[in-house]
Formats: C-alpha cells, sequence, structure tokens
C-alpha cells in the first residue's frame, strides 16, 4: 500500500468515525422512546414507582398493618401476574352493549381519501388462547364458510393528535401537564391521586395514540362485579369508551382481574366488526385492578375525531382468492394449516399524519405444529386492491 | 449478577445514540432506523433481567440485538427497496419531516455509501466505527479477530472506491 493510499484510508476513517458520532437520532426521539418503554412495563413495575405512595395512603387510612400488608401484596401479585400476559379476550368473555358513538356509528359519506395504506400482520411468538400464534409459512386449505353481501364499507381516518390536543384530552380527564412534561406531541400529566401519560401513535406495530392511566389511590370500591368496577374506574375518570364495546374478563394469578373494553365498528347491515390489533387480537380499552386494594391501571385509545368514507370492498371469494395466493406450496417441513374460521374486521393501519381504521378479512386456523397446538391467522385486505398504496 | 448491571436506564442513555448510528448507516430513512432502534431497546429492556455482565460487555449484547434487529428489517422489507436504490445509485430518500434535521449533518452523504456495502462489509464498518473492538466485531459476526479485521479493511477499500467513483 502506498503512503498515499495510507493516508487516504486513514482520512476515510476519520471521516467514519465523525459520520458515526454525529449521527444521532433527533432531539425528541430519546426521551419518546423511553416514555414509550415505560408505558410498556409490566404493570408491577410501573406499581414500584408508586408504592411509596400507596404505603402512605395506607398510613393514612390507619389500616391495621396485615390489611396494609395484604393490600400490598394482592397489588403486587396484580403486577407479577401480568408478566403472564395473557391474551386478550381469554378467560370468561361476557358480552355487554356500550353506548353506540358518533366514532363507531357514523354513516358512511365524505370524499374517499385516496389511496390507504395495506393492513397486515406482524404476528410475533406469543400465547393466544391456548394456542402459539404461528407466523411462518403454511400451506393453507380453505375449509370454512365465508359469505359477505357488502360490496362497500367505510374506512376510518384521525389525524395525528397535537400536544394541544393531548392537553385538552388531559384536562378533560381532570390531570394537569406535570414537571415531567416531555417534548415531541407527549404528555405527561398529573391528577388527582393518579398519573396520566398521553403517548403519540405507533408506526410499528400500529398503535393509534393512547392513554396509560396510574392510578394508585382509586376511590373506586373494587369489589363485586369485575366489569362494574371497572366501568366505574373509568367513567371516574371519563375515559369509557363512546365506541361500541364487549367486555371481556380475565383472572390473573387468581388475585388480580382484567377487564377488555373490547372496541368494534357498527356497520349498517353488518353489525359489530370487531377491531384487531397487528396480531389479529380484538383490543380496546384494558383496566387492571385487584379486588380489594386502592390500586388500578387503565390503558387505551385517546378518543378522537374520526373520519368516514366509503370504500369498495373485495367479495368473499376473491379474499378466499387471496387466502390461496398466499398459501405456500407443500412439501419439507411447511405446515398444513386448515382455515376454518374467516370474519369481516377492523385493523389499524399507521400512516403518519394520518392513520386509519380498515376493513380486511381475518383468517384462521388452528394446527398442531410438532406437537404444540398453534394458529395461524391470515390478513387480507378488504378494501379492492386499486385503492391500496403500492 | 444482578448487583453487577447498571441500571437499564444507564445503558439505555448511554448507547442510544450509537445503536441509532449504527442502524442508520445501514437502512433507508430515519424512520426506519427509528423503527429498528426502538425495538432494539424494547428487546433489550424486555430480556435485561437475563443479561449476565460475566458472559459478554453491554454493548456487544446491545449491537448482537441491534444487528439481529436490522437482519429482521431487511428479511421483512428491505431486499426490493436495496435492489432497486442499487440500480438506481441515488441517495436514499427522506420523505418523514424528523429527517430534515439529519439532513444537516455533514457526513450523511458517506453514511450513504456505507448503506451500499456488501452486507459484510458494512456491517465490520458500522460496528467498528461504533466504538467496538475487532475481537468484539469478530464475536458478533461469528468470524475470528483477523477475520473481522480484514473484512473490515475490505470493506474500508471499497468505501474509498464508491467514494471516487461518484466524484468522477
Amino acid at each position: 500500500m502506498s503512503e498515499e493510499e495510507d493516508l487516504e484510508l486513514k482520512a476515510l476513517q476519520r471521516q467514519l468515525d465523525d459520520a458515526f458520532q454525529t449521527t444521532r437520532p433527533r432531539a425528541d426521539f430519546e426521551e419518546e422512546l423511553w416514555l414509550r418503554m415505560q408505558s410498556r412495563r409490566p404493570i408491577w413495575l410501573r406499581v414500584r414507582k408508586g408504592l411509596a405512595g400507596l404505603v402512605e395512603g395506607i398510613r393514612e387510612s390507619r389500616l391495621p398493618s396485615v390489611a396494609a400488608g395484604a393490600a400490598l401484596i394482592m397489588l403486587m401479585a396484580a403486577g407479577v401476574f401480568t408478566l403472564a400476559r395473557l391474551p386478550h379476550g381469554g378467560g370468561g368473555a361476557s358480552t355487554a352493549a356500550g353506548p353506540i358513538s358518533n366514532d363507531g356509528a357514523a354513516a358512511p359519506g365524505g370524499a374517499p381519501f385516496g389511496a390507504v395504506p395495506r393492513p397486515q400482520l406482524s404476528v410475533p411468538p406469543q400465547v393466544q388462547g391456548g394456542s402459539i400464534a404461528y407466523g411462518g409459512a403454511a400451506t393453507l386449505v380453505w375449509a370454512g364458510n365465508l359469505q359477505v353481501t357488502a360490496t362497500a364499507l367505510p374506512v376510518y381516518r384521525y389525524t395525528e393528535p397535537t400536544r394541544a390536543d393531548a392537553d385538552a384530552f388531559a384536562a378533560k380527564v381532570g390531570a394537569a401537564p406535570s414537571a415531567d412534561v416531555a417534548q415531541g406531541g407527549i404528555g405527561v400529566y398529573a391528577g388527582r391521586d393518579f398519573t396520566l401519560v398521553v403517548l403519540a401513535s405507533v408506526a410499528q406495530p400500529p398503535r393509534e395514540p393512547y392513554f396509560n392511566v396510574s392510578d394508585l389511590k382509586s376511590t373506586v370500591k373494587s369489589t363485586g362485579d369485575s366489569v362494574a368496577v371497572a366501568t366505574a374506574i373509568l367513567a371516574a375518570h371519563h375515559l369509557l369508551p363512546t365506541w361500541p364495546y364487549q367486555t371481556a374478563v380475565q383472572t390473573i394469578g387468581g388475585t388480580a382481574v382484567r377487564v377488555d373494553f373490547l372496541r368494534s365498528f357498527d356497520v349498517p347491515g353488518l353489525g359489530r366488526l370487531s377491531l384487531v390489533d397487528s396480531a389479529g387480537n380484538p383490543y380496546g380499552t384494558q383496566v387492571d385492578f385487584a379486588p380489594g386494594t386502592a390500586g388500578a391501571f387503565e390503558t387505551g385509545p385517546m378518543p378522537l375525531t374520526i373520519d368516514p368514507a366509503t370504500y369498495p370492498i373485495i367479495s368473499a371469494a376473491q379474499a378466499i382468492q387471496s387466502l390461496g395466493a398466499s398459501s405456500a406450496p407443500s412439501g419439507g417441513s411447511i405446515p398444513v394449516v386448515r382455515i376454518t374460521k374467516a370474519e369481516l374486521v377492523y385493523t389499524l393501519v399507521w400512516g403518519g399524519d394520518h392513520s386509519y381504521y380498515e376493513p380486511a378479512y381475518l383468517f384462521s386456523g388452528t394446527f398442531s405444529n410438532d406437537g404444540v397446538p398453534s394458529v395461524k391467522r391470515v390478513l387480507i385486505p378488504a378494501v379492492v386492491p386499486s385503492l391500496l398504496a403500492p | 449478577m444482578l448487583a453487577d448491571r447498571p441500571p437499564f436506564e444507564n445503558l439505555y442513555r448511554d448507547y442510544l445514540g450509537r445503536i441509532y448510528a449504527y442502524v442508520r448507516a445501514q437502512v433507508a430513512t430515519a424512520a426506519d432506523a427509528e423503527d429498528i432502534t426502538a425495538q432494539v431497546f424494547m428487546n433489550a429492556y424486555q430480556a435485561y433481567g437475563r443479561f449476565e455482565t460475566r458472559n459478554t460487555s453491554p454493548a456487544a449484547w446491545l449491537f448482537r440485538i441491534a444487528r439481529n434487529a436490522t437482519t429482521d428489517h431487511f428479511r421483512a422489507h428491505g431486499r426490493r427497496e436495496r435492489l432497486r436504490r442499487t440500480i438506481e445509485r441515488q441517495p436514499v430518500a427522506e420523505a418523514d419531516p424528523g429527517s430534515m434535521a439529519e439532513e444537516r449533518l455533514q457526513y450523511k452523504a458517506l453514511l450513504v455509501h456505507v448503506a451500499r456495502l456488501p452486507e459484510r462489509q458494512r456491517d465490520s464498518i458500522a460496528l467498528r466505527h461504533s466504538g467496538l473492538s475487532f475481537e468484539e466485531v469478530g464475536v458478533l459476526m461469528s468470524c475470528t479477530e483477523d477475520a473481522a479485521k480484514m473484512l473490515y479493511h475490505r470493506g474500508l477499500k471499497a468505501l474509498r472506491d464508491s467514494v471516487h467513483q461518484e466524484g468522477e
């Protein structure tokens, strides 16, 4: 290597050092991501931060020490068993009709939004109703029954909320910006005995703007019917969903309770279509509490105005054809899965400044994957391909 | 041992920038880099309870997670886009507002050239200039320290040639 070449490479190395040292994320990213991570912490870690306040509350109430200890244990148990990450909708599901909001029941209308982004599943390995979600290739055999008469369905769009929107929402909940306020469209608020965090949309896996409430001294009596307790907890913060929902109750670890208010969209002629996440699970607002203790945790979509527009959809036969097209050739270690269930659902598709709730056909079938009970899900966009962004 | 581990927040604050730069040198947009970096730290956060310092350094552990996440990203989304960019030989597109600040960085163009290198050369350069030793680069890339050095120097020469070609 000549001296000139050697110098040239050393100069390049210096430039690379500088390039890597000066390439950094935008200023707000560090705090945004940290808050996102905090909000997704297992509940017991979230509880830990507030335990000092809880202990203080118990002391103030002059409860006998045994009762205070029991309350702490119950609350911690609620968190510890949440680590099991039980799936949405598992356990003894019940149904209840919620109030119908303008969100879910709005009549289709208005100008279409142009080509909309394509919905898709991203299935991490996780337990779903006793089966492991399988995201790999599979040979799919259609063995179900799907009949859809609708030829068009509404697509719903929302605009990413601003910091001012988050502030207004927090004010409605009864919280004011706290000293911990972060930059970049994320708000941290303090209310009387609770903390509210408002987070912006997440691109992957898609998530709409949502709130987390850490309620350490809830005044709601947390015994009795679980749905009634959860409803009262949400109502106390004006967080009861305004969209149609079904409730599902899980007992977590024998002591704590999770109540899911699973969101759906009312579609004229078709009834209620569930909103599913990127793994195909229904979701909505969630309340965790341990009966007999004062704490509760609530998380759910931030209330937003959503605009509908009607889009033509593919037929059931075309959806089944697309399902077949996504099937892998049989052979080798590729599992063969009988797809026995299909339904129309809504799913969130992140789009930047605007995101969408779009209709889709959700197919699923269970199978044994080397002895492991597994479920395969396939999501086929319902909007006609010509109106899906490439 | 738990006592040997620094609080996760220390790791997060210390390494976020370096991990982001490592990822950013390989993917097309700042938005992709943010998404992957977020995934890296989410995964690391979940796995931190099992991390043991006696087996590996925090840096090597985090960069391993980052390397896997970047590979997953390419598997899922990248192949067609990378081929298109290679054919067109255009600088990567930046459409998101968050990348506007990054546009001002002096060395962005150089990282575009890094992103065009063959995968293992690109990886060796990105890991080395993210502050890892050649020994750590070798461990992460499943090769010897000497092989890591060789890959790096080949990558460096390829990078120089790429920069020269564009200047001609």
